[in-house]
């Protein structure tokens, strides 16, 4: 239930050879020493953009973006990845939508109020504003009718939209009484529009919040049936790969009359245009979008882009730059780089069903054992990095009432730095007299073969090899270790360092749900890596997603947070910031409830 | 040695299917990512994997697969799909055709404008400053990886982050056809970094092979018969000579027009090297192997036009 995050952030966040030189400008991390926690390094005003000016900005001018990675999917239905959707929110108008500094509610885009529920938790009802416009070749206004469709296709394959299921199965007519998806793309019994501008969800469960939550993510924004229906019944569908229409204040430069965006604004794996979408008025959104133009170049190497932009004037990136260029930014160019927490967590996944690590007092073990300080100075530093703690990471609902920054204070977690004596008691509480593991398994261990998290990995492999284990450790792109190990539980991998799940939205269920469920363990594409199947956990979850309310949801995983931590369910390692940089000509505006990235419907020119 | 050419057109056609299977079966055999999985995300349900897998064939067995994809290169010229985009792997590879045509055909002019003089130069006027200078920096611009070559005239050449802001930086590219002026200054830093190496190699052996050949009995012959020192050197001198050279060039076009991937990257010219590099950062074999297939394409194609230039160069070689 995460949206993929540009696999860089968790890839080239820093290196080790920046991490001496970012601890040099103020940390006070110890790697060394044994202190509880880690102090973390004060920003300096501008470089945290929770308190950051969003309007009077100055309007006109065109933003000159490079981004290493390309977009994946430009179709609504099918986005879900944090570059795609840097142009979703500019174009597309969900329901509800964040505010660029707003990480906990989602406030009304299409949607003219917070919704209503009713019905005990089953019935969702959303009213729409009336005069927002689709842009060309469509020119009409937008009905419920439009957002109905939207979300239906979302069950259509040839879409491929990834978290229908999760979120919007409890629709009535969705799913059946074993939770498989039974829409395919065609209307569906509880989505009711009884006016053009009210739309009505039946849920076959007390499940409104996480639907409501869900109203944040693009596959709410409005798709016009006659315009994309004959291109959705084609596998796979051209609607958001060569047609496209927006409702937001951008749109991809596009053929007027056909809405053709392919190769007149969107040059796949080259670059984008995004222009005003002539249909937007502004009376209806809240947001600003001071920029005319906003030109989006694809490719080159990352230090070389960092430059561009960093010497720059109306120029923005808008995935993570490279570690050598948060360096230089820090060090030189201070008022244009920001550092968003919030942008993640990282921990190892560890087989609880199977192996060494079934035993819960292995896993505290090498959870105390393990020198969370020292990956984050292979990461760059506390810049970027902070320990983790626990699962519910910083700006998500349920961090604080989980424990914050330092986390429950339960003896594995007290040590970032590692404790190898805290490690062997629990060692010896598993049955191992000296403290060392004296089995005769071989740990199979699987990372990612990028430089940066080969060398966190490492982190990994010294702490068990500290605590007797033989690792038998291999390093595979990314891909392949999420598709083909990782995610499959039939690879009887003991250990998978480097994972973690971000939120698609502020409820902490978002979280902890996928990569924790035991029920929703998979053969293949399996995204509870560790095979946490604990009884109480699961019901404490299926209890907690009926919750209704942000306080008590918020404390509700909360407790559940502090049960994962209890049964060290997986081994922590990090918290993600994510470091943004932008042209001395540029008045960025960040996006804390992602992961930081830039907002073009907010920033502007200088 | 019409005889000699169609051998040679079937000698390229087997190497050609060893490389398709080769590929595939490497895509097989080598640890990388399910497409499936890939295309449908991280949240995609089983259902959704295996309804992926039968769409794009991968649920059949491998020998299958095989067929289909060589029925359809044959018959059809189709290379397939890419997993991510569904995008049609023949329709990028033309797409990202001209960019690469441009830096390689480029670069190898200003190799063989640069090389070619300088071997024959140091060639004649050996262990002087010239010659040590001038092998001395062919040695540098061999030993130097072109990646840091690249970047580094980047940081001293390019009109946005250089020192001294003379060429056209990273991103600039443009098609000739849409500006030919620019397409023209977006290249020459390109086509200076890429042909420096290559430049430098030239140099190196055609200065060896030209020092070799001015020792022969036929020079002093030439000599000897009064001919002027500039028609031996150019004529008999470095006609035979340069045989190595044309051997490398073929090799050299033959890979550049495969794409040169990270002077692609460095540069940001979005041609074939970058398309293949992202395709294998992302496991998106039927582009990998689209791109694959186009450099030995290329590379034999190419040995075959050495191979009959070989012949008109050097009658020894000539087919009876």
């Amino acid at each position: 239930m995460s949206h993929l995050i540009n696999t860089r952030v968790f890839a080239a966040v820093g290196l080790a050879a920046a991490a001496a030189t970012l601890a040099a400008c103020g940390s006070s991390s110890n790697s060394s020493s044994n202190t509880n926690t880690v102090k973390q390094l004060p920003l300096k005003p501008g470089e945290s953009p929770s308190q950051q000016q969003m309007y009077n900005g100055k309007k006109g001018g065109t933003l000159q973006v490079y981004n290493q990675e390309d977009f994946e999917h430009l179709d609504p239905g099918a986005a879900y990845f944090s570059v795609d959707y840097e142009a979703m929110y500019a174009t597309q108008r969900p329901l509800y939508a964040y505010m660029p500094n707003n990480d906990t509610l989602a406030a009304p885009d299409l949607a003219t109020a917070q919704p209503t529920i009713s019905d005990g938790g089953k019935t969702v009802t959303v009213h729409i504003k009336p005069n927002v416009m689709f842009g060309p070749p469509v020119n009409r206004a937008v009905t419920s009718a439009d957002v109905a469709y939207a979300i239906e296709r979302g069950a259509n394959p040839n879409i491929g939209n990834a978290y229908f299921g999760p979120y919007f199965g409890a629709i009535v007519g969705a799913e059946d009484a074993k939770g498989k998806v039974i829409a395919n793309g065609g209307p569906i019994a509880g989505i009711t529009t009884p006016n053009p501008t009210t739309i009505v969800f039946k849920l076959s469960s007390p499940t409104a919040s996480l639907l409501v939550g869900a109203l944040s993510l693009p596959l709410s924004a409005p798709v016009p049936a006659s315009f994309a229906k004959p291109m959705d019944a084609k596998k796979p569908t051209t609607y958001g790969s060569k047609y496209v229409v927006a409702t937001g204040p951008y749109m991809f430069k596009a053929n007027p009359k056909t809405g053709e965006f392919l190769n007149v604004g969107y040059f796949p794996g080259k670059s984008s245009v995004l222009v005003r979408n002539p249909n937007w008025n502004a009376k209806t959104d809240p947001r600003p979008a001071y920029l005319d133009q906003i030109n989006i170049n694809v490719g080159g190497d990352q230090t070389v882009i960092g430059r561009q932009v960093l010497t720059g004037t109306n120029t923005m990136e808008n995935d993570t730059p490279a570690n050598t260029i948060v360096k230089l930014a820090y060090q030189k160019y201070p008022s244009q780089i920001v550092f968003t927490p919030g942008a993640g967590d990282h921990y190892m996944a560890v087989d609880n069903k199977h192996g060494p690590f079934k035993n819960v007092n292995v896993r505290r073990a090498v959870w105390a054992a393990i020198d969370r300080t020292a990956v984050v100075r292979v990461l760059g530093g506390t810049l970027v990095a902070a320990p983790m703690t626990h699962f519910i990471y910083p700006g998500v609902a349920g961090y604080d009432q989980s424990g914050g920054a330092s986390g429950p204070q339960v003896p594995w977690n007290v040590n970032p730095a590692g404790n190898l004596a805290v490690a062997m008691k629990y060692m010896k509480a598993a049955g191992y007299p000296t403290g060392k593991y004296t089995g005769s398994a071989t740990i199979q261990y699987v990372g990612e073969n990028a430089p940066t998290a080969t060398a966190r990995d490492e982190i990994g492999v010294q702490a068990l090899t500290a605590l007797g284990f033989k690792v038998h450790a291999t390093y595979v792109d990314q891909a392949t270790m999420y598709s083909k190990y990782c995610g499959v539980p039939a690879q009887n991998i003991d250990a998978c360092p480097n994972v973690g799940w971000i939120r698609d939205f502020a409820d902490p269920q978002t979280v902890l749900y996928v990569p924790f469920w035991g029920p929703g363990i998979v053969p293949t594409n399996n995204s509870d890596w560790g095979q946490v199947d604990d009884p109480k956990i699961n019901a404490a979850m299926d209890k907690a997603a009926l919750v209704v309310g942000d306080a008590a949801r918020a404390q509700a995983w909360a407790n559940i947070d502090r049960m994962l931590v209890d049964q060290a369910v997986a081994i922590p390692e990090d918290f993600d910031f994510q470091p943004n940089i932008v042209g001395s000509g540029v008045r960025g505006i960040s996006d804390i409830w992602d992961i930081g990235t830039w907002d073009y419907s907010f920033s502007s020119l200088k | 040695m019409l005889t000699f050419i169609i051998r040679r057109i079937l000698w390229g056609i087997l190497a050609m299917a060893i490389v398709i299977a080769i590929t595939f079966l490497l895509f097989y055999l080598l640890p990388s990512a399910n497409p499936a999985v890939l295309r449908g995300g991280r949240n995609a349900s089983p259902a959704t994997i295996a309804y992926i897998s039968a769409e794009l064939g991968l649920d059949k067995p491998i020998y299958t697969q095989f067929w289909d994809y060589v029925k359809n290169i044959v018959l059809h010229f189709d290379l397939g799909y890419s997993y991510y985009s569904s995008a049609s792997v023949t329709g990028l590879i033309a797409d990202r055709l001209p960019a690469t045509i441009s830096l390689a055909g480029g670069a190898i002019v200003v190799t063989l404008l640069a090389g070619i003089p300088v071997g024959i130069v140091s060639a004649i006027k050996r262990r002087t400053f010239f010659d040590r200078a001038a092998m001395g920096t062919a040695l540098v611009f061999v030993s130097a990886p072109i990646y840091w070559l690249g970047l580094i005239a980047l940081y001293l050449f390019a009109a946005d982050i250089g020192r001294f802001r003379v060429f056209d930086g990273s991103g600039s590219y443009v098609a000739l056809s849409t500006d030919p002026g620019r397409w023209f200054g977006s290249l020459i830093l390109p086509w200076i970094v890429l042909a420096a190496t290559l430049a430098a190699v030239y140099a190196r052996v055609l200065r060896g092979s030209l020092i070799d050949v001015m020792g022969e009995d036929y020079i002093r012959t030439a000599r000897a018969k009064g001919l002027r020192e500039r028609r031996v050197i150019m004529r008999h001198g470095v006609r035979s000579a340069i045989t190595p050279i044309v051997t490398l060039i073929g090799l050299d076009v033959g890979s550049l027009l495969g794409g040169a991937v990270l002077t692609e990257s460095v540069f940001d010219i979005p041609g074939i090297g970058r398309l293949n590099y992202d395709a294998i950062a992302h496991s998106d074999f039927p582009i990998v192997q689209g791109t694959v297939l186009l450099a030995a394409l290329f590379i034999i194609a190419a040995n075959i036009v050495v191979d009959i230039a070989y012949a008109y160069l050097d009658p020894r070689v000539r087919p009876s």
